[in-house]
This record gives structure tokens, sequence and C-alpha cells, in this order.
């Protein structure tokens, strides 16, 4: 009986998905309601953890829960610590989900939400998750070792090497393309600048406060700290109406550019407690608050989703960034539905405080689901706001010009009305004096997010405080990416630099430290400030570039991964991480390669390199922007320059795992696994880590 | 704490408030300067332990070394 009820159960859920999904992919015609994305979404991710991850735990991996982990076996209240299932699902999911799965699926909104959504759903499901899983166990049997010990071990020392390089190339790249993210969204506007400079002193307030009056009692800290941040969002109105007041915070693009360069070289320098880890907690608080909201928000309003299934730039030519829809939809997406970052967090952090092998299934495949999910949350705000509205707000000035006059004309010949009034008019109402031109995805999501809030509370009249709190929660915690990104970039620049000359490596040595903080910091920065003066907005370049890059580790992930089943024997299953993997290889050589070679200069590097030195020759560009232009095009052969190593270095990567694989088919080499032999755990069936100990 | 509510009938909601509270706490980081001191006494009765600032430090410098955020 109970389980004919079971099948009857799965057998609803599956039907709800599937239908769901059917009617937004085949739906044509009126306004399609938001909560069929939320059905197929949620039909979907059931389904495929309750059977696929049940499939992997099962045959592919073979969970063992009687087999000590390494937080039972080397607990030492510190790294290894045994932790609850869901408190460490938490603990994950807050460090799995940044500013990607937001600003990606709002950018990639531009070709439509149908492509965007079933990738979402469908990568997350036979990739992301998967990834996310098999690295977590791997690392779980390996007393939680990272992804680049992984790779030297199990694929070859230059495996290793070169997946080093890639993380710090990613990481790099991704530091300059979300400091362009929050640019795009503080430049002239003194309300979020405002705002956001003042968690600097909150969360060094929070910080001494943790240190000194209350050591380690975070939460009660948090708290105030949360609080004051909500008073900052309110008085910036008051900052933002008083003239003097709001000329003190308006900045230019490569006025902020300048202060995030110092806030980040600040940030990776300074005592962790005393900036770093306070705002992280801030963050994380917010992060949990805000994506609680925009979900109960998204149930609530259940809004019309008012952008197309598909859109004419699916062609190539979207004004937010450019290129078809293969292969650049899924360059754009990236985070939300597979994200190579994750294999870093998988591996490393959270294995080293994971109780069973068994708790892997809901926090590696689980937690991923959950960011997918998220994802799917910042397509819908994007998508139902009015898509003129939205091209507006994402068109770079070099393409839809930067007067609302213009952009009306413009955005309303691609066949999406939009007037000039309607620009104007929301920008006041939001409290800002302009929302064109602001590419980057953070605005046009904070507009969703807001129009959503402010029709469940307080009205057109609180639209206002709405927008800024949901920048400033995108702006906040993607400053925490900036900061802890910066200082683990240091650590790696001084453990690379550690190989060429020892003492460079200890991290306490002040000169290393300076030297290693501003290499890093240098690095981003200059991306950041290309993509500053980029004519067609340096979203454009920077995201795809931040894409191939990601897409690229996650490709390198399911390399070593793919080894290492190779290794385990299961050949039957092999496909599991193989078909993801090809996936990968394919979208990213393909999109590498259009963007160094395209013959369209809006595409490929090169070419619009070639066609702005053209010009120069021509004598159309004026003397003044002569150098500026010389600027952009070394530039542009930068940006292809990084892609092609970053191809190169994958290229080579998997030339030495395939040699790797055939000597290991081929039995011309015995296949030593690096695992940690089996112990048998000591805790009974039902310990679940919060149960002992009183508070 | 936990046979002051036995005989109550609110038990259920009660354990279940106290979990999620002794989650959130060990989810946030509160709570782990009292899991090391336990884990100390288990593990390592006999070492002397860091107090709680030195600990809270410690713990922050070394979380912020390796990639804990991601994109």
């Amino acid at each position: 009986m109970k389980r004919v009820f079971r099948i009857a159960v799965w057998t609803i859920v599956a039907v709800v998905g599937a239908g769901a999904l059917a009617k937004i992919a085949l739906h044509r015609g009126e306004p399609i309601n938001a909560m069929w994305f939320v059905l197929a979404a949620v039909g979907c991710y059931l389904i495929a953890f309750r059977f696929y991850s049940a499939f992997l735990a099962a045959r592919l991996l073979v969970l063992d829960d009687t087999r000590a982990t390494p937080a039972e076996r080397l607990d030492d209240g510190r790294d290894f610590v045994p932790t609850n299932k869901w408190v460490l699902f938490g603990h994950h999911f807050a460090a799995i989900a940044g500013p990607g799965p937001l600003v990606g699926p709002t950018l990639a909104a531009q070709f439509g939400y149908l492509p965007g959504t079933l990738w979402l759903i469908a990568g997350a499901i036979f990739a992301g998750c998967v990834q996310d899983f098999v690295i977590l166990l791997f690392s779980i049997r390996r007393n939680g070792k990272s992804l680049g010990e992984m790779a030297r071990e199990e694929v070859s020392r230059r495996g290793g090497f070169i997946a080093q390089i890639a993380v710090l190339a990613i990481m790099v790249i991704l530091l300059g393309v979300v400091a362009l993210v929050i640019v795009n969204a503080l430049k002239s506007s003194p309300w979020a600048t405002f705002t956001l400079a003042m968690t600097i002193p909150i969360a060094m307030l929070v910080g001494l406060y943790l240190r000194f009056v209350r050591p380690g009692r975070v939460l009660e800290a948090s708290l105030l700290g949360v609080a004051l941040v909500f008073f900052v969002v309110v008085a910036g109105q008051w900052v933002a109406e008083s003239p003097s007041w709001a000329a003190a915070f308006t900045f230019s693009g490569v006025a902020l550019t300048c202060a995030l360069i110092a806030y980040g070289f600040a940030a990776s320098a300074l005592p962790v407690w005393l900036l770093l880890a306070p705002r992280d907690y801030l963050s994380a608080f917010i992060k949990a608050g805000a994506i609680c909201c925009l979900a109960a928000g998204i149930l609530f309003v259940r809004p019309n989703i008012l952008m197309p299934p598909l859109t004419t730039f699916i062609d190539g030519n979207g004004p937010v960034f450019s290129g078809k829809i293969f292969p650049f939809c899924f360059i754009t997406i990236a985070c939300g539905a597979v994200s190579g970052f994750h294999s870093l967090i998988s591996s490393g952090t959270t294995p080293k405080m994971i109780l069973r092998e068994g708790h892997a299934r809901m926090i590696g495949y689980g937690a991923m689901l959950l960011e997918s999910f998220v994802g799917v949350m910042a397509m819908v705000a994007a998508c139902a706001m009015s898509p003129g509205v939205y091209f507006a707000i994402n068109s770079p000035a070099g393409i839809v010009g930067s007067s609302a006059e213009a952009a009306a004309h413009a955005i309303s010949g691609w066949g999406y009305a939009l007037t000039a009034s309607t620009m104007t008019d929301l920008a006041r109402s939001v409290g800002e004096t302009t929302l064109l031109n602001r590419a980057g995805g953070a605005p046009s999501l904070a507009v969703g997010m807001a129009q959503i809030f402010s029709s469940s509370i307080g009205g057109p009249r609180l639209l206002s405080i709405w927008y800024h709190f949901a920048i400033m929660f995108e702006a906040l915690f993607i400053l925490t990416v900036l900061d802890a990104g910066t200082r683990v970039g240091r650590f790696m620049i001084q453990e690379l630099g550690g190989r060429v000359w020892k003492p460079f490596a200890r991290t306490s040595w002040v000169p290393g430290m300076l030297i290693a903080s501003a290499l890093i910091v240098g690095m981003w920065g200059y991306f950041l400030y290309a993509g500053v003066v980029d004519p067609l907005g340096g979203i454009n370049s920077l995201w795809p570039l931040f894409g191939i890059a990601n897409q690229l580790l996650a490709a390198v992930a399911l390399v070593v991964a793919t080894t290492i089943l190779i290794k385990m024997g299961r050949l039957r299953w092999l496909w599991v991480t193989v078909v993801p993997m090809i996936w990968l290889v394919i979208v990213t050589m393909t999109a590498s390669y259009q963007k160094i070679f395209s013959a369209n200069p809006r595409i490929g590097f090169l070419c619009f390199a070639q066609t702005l030195g053209t010009q120069i020759l021509a004598g159309k560009i004026p003397p003044e922007k002569l150098a500026d232009t010389r600027r952009i095009i070394f530039n542009q052969r930068l940006d292809a320059m990084v892609t092609a190593v970053l191809a190169l270095m994958i290229l080579v990567l998997i030339a030495e795992a395939i040699v790797q694989w055939y000597l290991l088919l081929s039995k011309r080499k015995p296949a030593t696994l690096h695992e940690t032999p089996y112990v048998a755990t000591a805790w009974g069936e039902n310990y679940s880590g919060l149960a002992h100990g009183d508070d | 704490m936990l046979q002051k509510t036995r005989d109550n009938s609110l038990r259920p909601l009660r354990r279940a408030l106290r979990l999620l509270w002794r989650g959130v706490r060990e989810w946030c980081g509160d709570a782990a300067y009292e899991q090391y001191l336990r884990s100390r006494a288990t593990q390592a009765p006999t070492e002397a332990h860091l107090s709680a600032e030195e600990f809270y430090v410690e713990r922050v410098n070394r979380r912020y070394s390796r990639p804990n955020r991601c994109c």
C-alpha cells in the first residue's frame, strides 16, 4: 500500500513537472505566469534528486555510511568539524551561491525566457549537480584535498599545475567582471554609493565587536550589523535628496574603479577579523534573507512574464552581449547551471565537515539544485519587467545612445515598445537620475525584484527603497566575493611565487604580502578598468570571458572526476561525467574560437581591434580619442590572448588525461587510487551532529 | 534543559525551535568556539586550548585563506 502511494506521488510530481515544462516551452502569445516556471523547475529538481542522484549515490559513487569521514577521524574542532547535515547544507549553499546565478540568467534573458530557463534546469541536473557531488565525494575520500591536489595525484603533476593556474586565471577574470557589475550599478547613483560605502565602517564596527567585546558571538554582532545596513539603505534616500551630499557621493565609473581597487588592496592586506570576516557574516545573513524574500515575493505576486520565449537576438546581434544562442547562452548562464568554481568549495572546505558519506547527496547534489533555482528566480525577475525596459537598462550607450529619447527610439525600432518617459519615470520612482546603460544585470534584477516586492508590500511608494535594498544586497555580496577572492588570489600568487623563491610563500612576510596583494589587485583592476572604458560596455567582452573560464574549470573538475572513476573501475557509468565534460569542452572551445577569431567586430576580439586600427589609419578617429582607441585595441588583443591561453591550457590537460585514460584502460599502468583506507565509523546510526551537548 | 520540558505538551514544538536555533548558531559560526572546546575535550583533553578571542582570530584567518565564496 505504502509502495503504491509512493509511486502515485512521484508520478504526480513527474506529470506536473513535465506538464509545466511543456507549457513554458510551447506557450506562445499571451504572457505566461511565473508559477509555471516554479512548477517546472521544482518538479524537475524533485525527480532528478529522487532518481538521478539516488542512482549516482548507489551505482556510480557507492556512498558508504559505515565509512568514517575525515570530520570524524581527524576532528580538530577547527577545519575538521563534524557538522549536522542541514547546517552543512546551509553552509555549503551560502558558499556556492554568489552573484553568478543572479547576473548570468539576467543577461541571458536577452534571448527570451526559454533557452536560459531550459539550460538552468537541464544543466544543473546533468552537469552542475553531478560535478559538485562527485568532486565532494572524491575529496571526502581524500581527507578534504583540494581540486588542484587531486588533479596532481590522480592525473599528473602537470595536470595539477594547470588546474592551479586555471583557478588563478578564473579568479582574476571573475573579480574584474563582478567589480564591473558593481561599478555599473553605482556610477552616478549617490544613494547606492552611499549605502555601499557605509557598509565598510559598519563591517569594521562588527569586526571590532567580534574581536574585543564579545569574541566570536557572530549571531548578535551580525544582527546588529544587518540592522545598521538597513538603516543606511533608508538613509541613502536623504543623501540622494540633499544636493550637497548627493554631489559628494556621485562618482564616475573611473573614480569608482579606483575606489574599488584601493578597497580590494586594503581588504587583502588588513587583518581578516577587521573587515573581511565581519562583512562576510553580514552578507551571508542578507543573502539568505534576500533569496527567501525573492522566492516568497514570486510565490505571492505570481507575476506575468512579459518577455517573449525567444527574441530576435538569438541570431547573435543582441545589444546586451553579442553572439548566437549557441554557445553564448550557455557561456552566459554559467554558474546557475554548472560552475567550475563550486569544485573548489566541494573540495577543501565542505568535505572536512561532512558527517557521513550519505550526506554528500543532499549537500553536493541538492545545494546545486537550489542554486539553479535561484537562477530561475533571477530569470523570472528579469523577464517579468517589460522587455523594452529590460533592454534600456542593459544596453550600452554605444548601441542605444545615452539619452532616454535615443534609447526609446532604438529599442522601439527592435519591436519592444518603449517611450522615453517610461524610463525617466521609472528612474525617478526608484530614486535614480537614470537607469540607462547599466549593463551588468544588477540594476535590472533590482528593478525586477523591486517591482515584485513593492506589489506585495508598500506599493509604488516603497519602490525606491526596495530597489536600493536589492542593489545593496547584490553589491554587498559582490564586494564580499571581491575581497575574499582578492585575499585567496594573494595566497595563490604567494604559493606560486614560493616555487621560484621560497620566502615569498611565507604569508606573514610583509613585503611578500604587499607585492602579492598589489599583483592580484593590479590584474583584476586592469580588467575592470578596461571594462569601464570599453565603448561597447565591458560586459560584452568580460562576461563571456568569465563564463569561458568558469566552464573550463568545470571541464577540469570533470576530467579529474572521470580519471578517478576509471581508476575505480566504474566504466559502465562513465558517461555520467564524460557527457557533460564533452559538452562543456565543445561549448567553451566554440565560444573561445568565436571570441578570438569571429569576423563580427562585436564578437571577435581581434576583429574589433582590427576595425579600430583601420579607423585610425583612415583618420576617422578624432585626435583627442586616439590614445583611448589605441588602449582599447591593446585591451582587445589582451582579451584574445587570455582566452587563447586558457583554452590551450585546458586542451593540454585533456590531452594529458586522455593519455592517462589510455594507459589505465589498456592496463599498461596500474590503477592506483589515492583514497584514504576504509575506517569504520564509531557513530551510531542516529547520530546527527546536533544531538550532543547543550546550549 | 531537555528534562525540564519533557512533561510539557509543547515539547515537540520547543524541541524543533531549539534545533532550529542551534542549527542557525552552528550555521553562522556563533557556536564555533563551543564546538572547538567540545572537540578538544574529547580529542585532546590534556592539551591547553585557545581562548575565545585567540580561537576567533585563528578561525577567521584560516577560513579566509582558501576559496570560501563563489561566484
